[in-house]
């Protein structure tokens, strides 16, 4: 029965913001790109184990590079979006290269330092960044899309990047990843290369967060440094945690929930990040495997 | 003893800090063999088990396996020329299924561990290690059950299935019957003797009755230290074992290096 | 959703005066006749700037209460959000605004990265945006977008110019600036550089600190020492609190004059401030302590109805509103026809401003002013405020040059501010 009808229902799901009003379809179009985010954020932290702090700025990354590609360089837009993925997996090679031999809070403190380093950088770099004014683009307009079309195209490209991540978590090198959450020093005796296999996990997931940013880049038509923030890797992880962590399809069910939140709530207060944080802390008492993982332990029951 | 040992220690020292839970060791085993180290809490057998592993790093000394000087390699490198290990506090993958855990034991050592795209599928050749090592391990049916939910002592056997799985040369265990009812520790012994006869084993084991019917060799150890090394026949009525089992101990104010549960202590 | 969100969200209910529509001309469509005017006003009112955020929505609300909720002849509805000080946020609610409010036009923000957000969207939707606040000079310069005015605004050299001015024919020679270290910063910073050194005066240093610096002791130091005559301060909010009682604490105060950019002593800094502000001299455009008649009624007015002199983002709003509904006036409201509406805004100029001159917009959307010189100077009440001893009249924003070849020049940045060598 739920095999049938879920497929039905997530094609519903969708397609329904083509109906609704553009303002809806921004929404639902920012909602899919922080999914996918989310998602990068899970296969590290839900897959291996390792929290990482960093993602936000990783993101910002590709959005930056992306937006300066076209907009200052010239190239085409296309051209432009692969090389701030190509930016955003490099940065989190060498970001893997640092941390992933820590674990724990050391990680996650780590992450967070490198992430304040890109934000740093973006900040006082004016001359290619734009300092806090960051850069700006016309990237929509020149692709020629209307909201509509923009959701369609992304909501394509995320499908295809979520089809990569259930295909990657299901593949002999996901096992590892949770093999390796599960236990390192065993993997370790049974020849696995921890270190080696963690800085792969970590690459591929930079790569999934340069997709988002490089999404969100023709997106918002705008980044700054307020994307490369440590909120900003904060939110991901949030989005991830709400989801459920190590459900990967989680990822949508956060930013969703997050973002739907703060468009609800805001409406009625400037301090939506307060009824935010509550929201987190209830989660967090009565369902902390997050929103999908505790749907899945009740279809259990 | 005239052919090349497979494995040959020569004054293996660890240190932590001050103590030296190994404390100048030194053994060889002949390919096929069957050893046991015996020992009270805290001689340092596991600690020596993680020097042959890799797990510790010995702070002095050589560990030469198979001809190759292995004293400064990784874990995974040992594994790869074929030191497999069990744990002596049950170190599986808790949250994943038997099949799974065997997976990742049988991939470990193959390349198709990097496939990141590929379907979580075994080779022939593989898929025929795991059925093996599994039937040898007594878990045949039970592949799809996760590793928590399963027995204490059906996890001990896993412990064993994995080890065995990417064909090892030489298998260390770890007290594989620790912890066990009667019942199973016989179901375990079982699973040991029948290990294929090439295959060099190595066996820490509290319970020495257990452990005398299995192997073909003992080592005592005590205080980081080789006090005697016999075979099983003649260890029972050692004097100097009977001293550390039965008289006085001498492990007052011992280090607790190897962190153990005392309760099933001959 | 809609009706929700502005029900909620208005500050300010359009008052009924349904009256105010007979006798509508037939230009306007009856339909839109009688749906109100409805505003987007996007405001910090949370982040760094918040309390900057709240002074703005003060001055637009109280031009909008003072008219009536009425522009021309149509109720106005003013939906107010949040920007929460972040350019994305500014962005994700200005999109907000504009396709599910519906608002006719925004207005507001005050940090540039969040109004250069803005405008980049607008670019596309052909929204009027109006920030009177929002002083990034190249809005109005390099990279104008013709939906984009800048209404009782200025650019951040604007008024930075007269002051390199003042300072040489005061006989300074060697100056020192300090700065935030962003754009705002920069551009004020050029602009003084550019006039102060063209006119033969040396920079003998500048220093740039992060926002939100606590302690300039070390900055403090090397200005004793750097050799100038006196010192420019470009400084906006707590940082300027913390800079003028430091530099009174360091004794620097009274040995080396301080010349502060015009935020440094707005009122939104000086009003907690005591004596060690006294005495800054600074250039703008406003004065809250000027004794022209139309001024002197308009603080009374502030001062009755906030119980506060009003700051830089309370008087901007106050004039864009009264600047817009100007305008509103003469095409009778139609804001629909936006090409006219923007052609009208740019070409009107503001009578009833509370400077008590006409002021009009130069050929860029930029306001040309009388730029004073003032000193912080105490009230008989004991309150501070800024005295104008001195004018520069019509200053626009290219001060004395040629536009074009103004432009020509690369924006001010970290690293060119006009310097003459």
């Amino acid at each position: 029965m739920i095999r049938i009808l879920s497929p039905v229902l997530i094609g519903i799901a969708a397609l329904a913001p083509l109906v609704l009003p553009t303002y809806f379809v921004s929404v639902a179009t920012q909602i899919l790109i922080f999914a996918v985010l989310a998602m990068a954020v899970d296969l590290l932290a839900g897959f291996t184990g390792r929290t990482p702090l960093c993602h936000g700025a990783i993101f910002g990354t590709s959005a930056y590079v992306t937006i300066y590609a076209a907009s200052v360089v010239g190239w085409p837009i296309g051209l432009a979006m692969l090389t701030g993925i190509l930016a955003a997996t490099c940065l989190a090679m060498v970001f893997g290269l640092l941390a992933v031999r820590t674990s724990g809070v050391y990680f996650l403190l780590l992450t967070l330092a490198l992430g304040l380093i890109v934000w740093g950088v973006c900040l006082r770099w004016t001359e290619i960044t734009g300092g806090e004014n960051g850069l700006r683009a016309q990237l929509r307009e020149d692709l020629g899309l209307s909201t509509r079309q923009l959701y369609v195209a992304v909501l394509v490209t995320v499908l295809c990047a979520t089809a990569a991540m259930w295909r990657l978590v299901r593949s002999p090198f996901g096992l590892t990843m949770r093999g390796i959450k599960e236990g390192e020093g065993r993997m370790a005796s049974l020849g696995y290369d921890v270190t080696l296999h963690l800085l792969i996990a970590f690459t591929a997931s930079g790569f999934f967060a340069g997709v988002a940013g490089a999404l969100y880049a023709v997106f918002n038509d705008f980044a700054s440094p307020s994307i490369v923030q440590l909120s900003s890797s904060v939110q991901g992880l949030l989005m991830a945690i709400v989801g459920g962590v190590g459900t990967l399809f989680g990822g949508f069910v956060g930013a969703f929930v997050i973002i739907a939140m703060e468009q609800t709530v805001s409406a009625f207060t400037e301090r939506w990040p307060t009824v935010l944080g509550l929201t987190f802390i209830l989660m967090m008492i009565f369902a902390p495997e997050g929103v999908v993982g505790k749907a899945r332990l009740l279809l259990k029951r | 003893m005239f052919e090349a040992p497979v494995l040959s220690l020569s004054n293996i020292t660890v240190a932590f800090g001050a103590l030296k839970a190994v404390h100048d060791v030194s053994l060889k085993l002949r390919l096929g063999e069957r050893r046991a180290v015996l020992g009270p809490n805290g001689a340092g057998k596991t600690t020596l088990f993680n020097a042959i592993t890799g797990s510790t790093r010995a702070s002095s000394g050589r560990v030469v396996f198979e001809g190759v000087d292995m004293t400064r390699m990784s874990p995974q490198r040992r594994a790869h020329l074929g030191v497999a290990r069990t744990f002596q506090i049950t170190n599986l993958f808790a949250e994943l299924s038997v099949l799974e855990n065997m997976r990742l034991a049988a991939r470990g050592l193959s390349w198709r561990k990097f496939s990141l795209m590929g379907r979580d599928r075994l080779s022939h050749t593989e898929a025929a290690q795991v059925e093996a090592a599994l039937a040898a391990s007594h878990l045949v049916g039970r592949e799809a059950t996760v590793v928590r939910e399963m027995s204490y002592g059906e996890q001990r056997q896993l412990e064993v299935a994995m080890a065995l799985v990417g064909t090892p040369r030489m298998l260390l265990l770890d007290e594989p019957a620790a912890g066990l009812s009667p019942a199973e520790r016989t179901h375990v012994a079982a699973i040991i003797r029948n290990l294929p006869r090439n295959l060099t084993v190595v066996l820490i084991e509290h319970d020495m009755d257990l452990a005398l019917g299995l192997v073909d060799s003992v080592t005592v150890m005590q205080n980081g230290r080789v006090i005697v090394e016999a075979a099983p026949d003649e260890i029972r009525n050692h004097p100097l074992v009977q001293e550390v089992y039965l008289g006085k101990p001498h492990g007052v104010g011992e280090a607790e290096q190897e962190g153990r549960a005392n309760a099933h202590t001959v | 959703m809609t009706k929700l969100l502005t029900s909620r969200r208005s500050l300010l209910k359009s008052s009924a005066a349904a009256a105010g529509a007979i006798g509508m001309p037939s230009l306007v469509r009856a339909a839109d006749a009688a749906r109100p005017i409805r505003i987007g006003l996007l405001a910090p009112l949370t982040g760094v700037i918040a309390a900057g955020g709240k002074e703005l929505v003060e001055g637009f609300q109280m031009y909008w209460e003072q008219v009536g909720m009425m522009a021309g002849t149509r109720k106005v509805e003013i939906v107010i959000e949040d920007d929460a000080s972040n350019p994305d946020t500014a962005l994700q609610k200005a999109r907000r605004l504009v396709e599910q409010a519906n608002v006719d036009f925004l207005f507001g923000n005050i940090l540039a990265n969040t109004g250069l957000a803005v405008a980049n969207y607008v670019k596309n939707t052909g929204t009027p945006y109006f920030i009177p606040v929002i002083a990034a000079d190249d809005l109005t310069q390099r990279t104008r977008i013709p939906n984009v005015i800048r209404v009782a605004g200025y650019t951040a050299s604007q008024t930075a110019h007269p002051l390199g001015d003042w300072a040489y024919k005061q006989g300074y020679r060697h100056v020192a600036t300090i700065s935030q270290d962003y754009t705002f910063g920069h551009e004020q910073c050029g602009g003084f550089a550019q006039v102060f050194t063209e006119a033969g005066g040396k920079i003998v240093q500048q220093f740039w600190h992060p926002l939100n610096t606590s302690d300039f002791s070390s900055y403090l130091g090397q200005l004793v020492t750097a050799g100038a005559d006196a010192i420019f301060a470009m400084e906006t909010g707590a940082d300027s609190t913390r800079f003028i009682q430091q530099y009174a604490s360091f004794g620097l105060k009274g040995r080396i004059p301080l010349l502060g950019s015009m935020n440094a002593t707005d009122q939104s800094v000086i009003r907690t401030m005591g004596a060690d502000a006294e005495g800054i001299i600074s250039c703008a455009h406003f004065a809250e302590g000027s004794t022209d008649p139309v001024t002197v009624k308009f603080v009374a007015d502030y001062e009755k109805r906030y119980q506060k002199l009003p700051s830089i983002y309370g008087f901007s709003h106050y004039s864009g509103a009264m600047w817009v509904d100007e305008a509103l006036g003469k095409i009778r409201g139609n804001v629909e026809d936006r090409a006219l509406f923007l052609k009208t805004v740019l070409a009107t100029e503001l009578v009833g401003s509370p400077l008590g001159k006409t002021v009009k917009l130069d050929a860029y959307g930029n306001p040309v002013y009388d730029v004073m010189v003032r000193k912080v100077v105490k009230r008989p009440d004991g309150k501070l405020w800024n005295e104008p001893f001195e004018t520069y009249p019509q200053v626009s924003q290219f001060w004395k040059y040629d536009p074009e070849t103004y432009m020509k020049q690369p924006p001010y940045s970290r690293t060119f501010q006009g310097i003459k060598a």
